[in-house]
């Protein structure tokens, strides 16, 4: 076992540069979560920690050893891959046992460790299948058997779960987090779904454009996000983003006056703010309805524990509020809403964020 | 099938009969001649399914002492040249497929450039070239030339292409080497071009007779489609039809037998080629 350190690492195809001078360590034992949108390099990331793409720049280690030019079987890794990859002409055992055959471990222990691989994920029944007997939650099954059996000092997850359906990924999602419990070997997982790392991850490595945006614990990166782009990333809805007209000071702390003239007294020390525009942003729980700015209700989602309502202010921006349980508004109807200032957040114009009490 | 047959059903049904019918005519009629004495056969064809018949231009064939030589011959080329162009097409498809090296695309082009030069055009070389190294009247000879075969090193470079690349690479980090990958996982996902392929090479290698007519000059070299040509006189045409259908049907045997076993998977290779 042992941390996952990435040290300036780069890749380029060409000219067109994917990963950007990217460091980060892993601890051992951790769930690392890379979440990001698709395209920002989040594969690219893992394959070269997997040694299935070459590094342009940087070092990679693992443990105690540097592993970027390693072999890919040399490096103590296994992957599960987005779209299982079981070998379609072995079966299930087949499959589970041929990385260990591979490095001339001997028969008998070979069926020991699928034994009690398919144990702990409960395929045992399957063993003498093959990968198109199987559905799309007991393939991905032996994909992560494939890998427990190697005992890896890192797990690669890459978005294993994008190809369930929504019942089987939540609840695989949850087992996922118990078999960390169960195998606590480090593991990065590689996802779009910021519901997935929300519940997986003891880290988020929140990723753009190739870049890290913010690395921290789920909450801290759904409380303090360091980035507009983090903000407007993680959360469902999105975050509320609307343009500050001024900025007041009130004692130390900043009041925001927004477009359409809402006062926003803030908990965010004034004279931390930099000159130039701000925007305001504040998730949809954290607006109060019945005081402040009028609005108009535009589009009312029912979703059962919680409504969401889309409305839109008089200058013309939209706003999104959460009431608890269900609502009586429809399209059409009048509101006033308020930003709850305790816990709004404010961005600059390269998207830097501002929060309530100590800043980064 | 369950449940009733639509007017549909029926109209595609009498369809594929009758091309059936179609395709099965003319071999039915060559077997119908094979039976029937030459002299008859040289005033008129017209009475295939009346007396006499006879077993003579089978017991003429098989009179012509080398007969099985030739056949021996035939399933020695057809074989070595099935088993060698399997061997060659996919190792060239899977490098095309696979790795990266300066000069691909230029080499790529080469083989299938190879395509557009008729057999014709390159059976005098090739004859000289197989002289000067004296090995006119070898099977190498026989087997050798066809070995480059275009057609099927694209055939197996877009089956490995297809291959999900994912496959190989969860082999590679199941320690695999670059070999084993293509040995245990490549090579068996290939199976079903192998077979079209494999299917392809031995009908062709079997049926072929332009290329052993030039190369082997020896009568014990003969593969079977020359060694039955040279036994025809001069105006079978006319004189010998029963004993050239006989041929026909001699020849064309072996190949029906494998086709019996063989059937479900030839089946599959065709169909299996065309779908992907
Ligand atoms: N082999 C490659 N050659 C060129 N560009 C690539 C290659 N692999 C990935 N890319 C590019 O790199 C970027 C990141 O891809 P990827 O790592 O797959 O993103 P993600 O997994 O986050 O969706 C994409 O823009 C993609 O087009
Ligand atoms: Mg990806």
């Amino acid at each position: 076992m042992g941390g996952l350190v990435l040290r300036n690492v780069s890749k380029r195809f060409g000219p067109v540069g994917v990963i950007d001078d990217l460091s980060l360590e892993v601890g051992e034992g951790e769930f690392a979560v890379f979440l990001g949108p698709s395209g920002c390099g989040k594969s690219t990331l893992l394959r070269m920690v997997a040694g299935l793409e070459t590094l342009s720049a940087g070092e990679i280690h693992l443990g105690r050893r540097r592993i970027d030019a390693l072999a890919p079987g040399e490096r103590g890794v296994a992957m599960v891959f987005q779209h299982y990859a079981l070998y379609p002409h072995m079966t299930v055992r087949q499959n589970m046992g041929f990385g260990l055959r591979n490095v001339g471990m001997p028969a008998t222990e070979v069926e020991a460790k699928i034994a009690q691989a398919a144990a702990l994920l409960e395929i045992g029944d399957l063993l003498d299948r093959r990968p198109a007997q199987l559905s799309g939650g007991q393939r991905q099954r032996v994909a992560i058997g494939r890998a427990i059996v190697k005992q890896p000092e890192a797990f690669l997850f890459d978005e294993p779960l994008s190809n369930l359906d929504a019942a089987l990924r939540a609840r695989t999602r949850v087992e996922l987090a118990r078999l960390h419990q169960q195998v606590p070997s480090t593991m990065v997982f590689v996802t779009h779904d910021q519901m997935e790392a929300m519940t997986l991850a003891t880290r988020i490595v929140v990723m753009n454009a190739g870049r890290i945006e913010q690395v921290g614990t789920p909450i801290e990166v759904y409380r303090r996000p360091a980035t507009r782009f983090v903000a407007g990333f993680i959360g469902t809805p999105a975050m509320n983003f609307l343009p500050v007209a001024a900025v007041e000071a009130e004692g130390a702390r900043a009041t925001a006056v927004l477009a359409d003239g809402m006062r926003v007294p803030t908990a965010i020390p004034a004279t931390r703010l930099p000159a130039g525009p701000l925007t305001l942003g504040v998730r949809a729980e954290h607006v109060v309805a019945g005081q402040g700015s009028p609005a108009v209700v535009e589009v009312v989602e029912h979703l059962g524990e919680r409504t969401l309502i889309h409305a839109r202010l008089q200058d013309g921006s939209a706003l999104v509020y959460a009431e608890p349980g269900d609502s009586a508004l429809r399209a059409g109807d009048a509101a006033t809403l308020q930003a709850d200032g305790s816990a709004v957040h404010l961005f600059d114009g390269a998207g830097r964020a501002y929060h309530a009490g100590l800043n980064p | 099938m369950h449940g009733r047959r639509t007017l549909g059903d029926h109209l595609v049904l009498a369809a594929v009969v009758l091309l059936a019918a179609i395709w099965v005519a003319p071999i039915a009629w060559i077997v119908g001649l094979s039976f029937k004495p030459n002299d008859e056969l040289m005033r008129s064809t017209g009475h295939l399914l009346s007396p006499p018949f006879t077993l003579k231009n089978y017991a003429d064939i098989l009179g012509a002492s080398s007969v099985f030589a030739w056949m021996l011959n035939s399933a020695v080329v057809a074989v070595g040249q099935t088993v060698l162009t399997l061997a060659v097409a996919s190792a060239a498809g899977y490098g095309f497929a696979r790795t990266s090296f300066p000069g691909k695309p230029v080499l790529f082009a080469l083989t299938l450039a190879a395509f557009a030069v008729p057999e014709q055009a390159i059976i005098v070389p090739l004859h000289t070239l197989f002289a000067e190294a004296d090995l006119h009247n070898t099977y190498a000879a026989l087997i050798l030339p066809r070995l480059a075969f275009p057609f099927g090193v694209l055939l197996m470079t877009q089956y490995f292409k297809a291959i999900p690349a994912e496959i190989e690479e969860a082999a590679l980090l199941d320690n695999a080497s670059r070999f084993k990958v293509f040995w245990r996982i490549a090579l068996p996902l290939s199976l079903p071009a192998q077979a079209t392929l494999g299917i392809y090479t031995f009908l062709h290698a079997w049926n072929d007779y332009f290329w052993p007519l030039v190369s082997a000059t020896k009568p014990e070299m003969y593969t079977l489609t020359v060694g039955l040509a040279s036994m025809q006189t001069n105006f079978a045409q006319t004189e010998g039809i029963g004993f050239l259908m006989a041929q026909a049907v001699f020849a064309g045997l072996p190949v029906l037998v494998l086709y019996l076993f063989f059937q479900r998977h030839i089946v599959t290779a065709v169909a299996g080629g065309a779908a992907k």
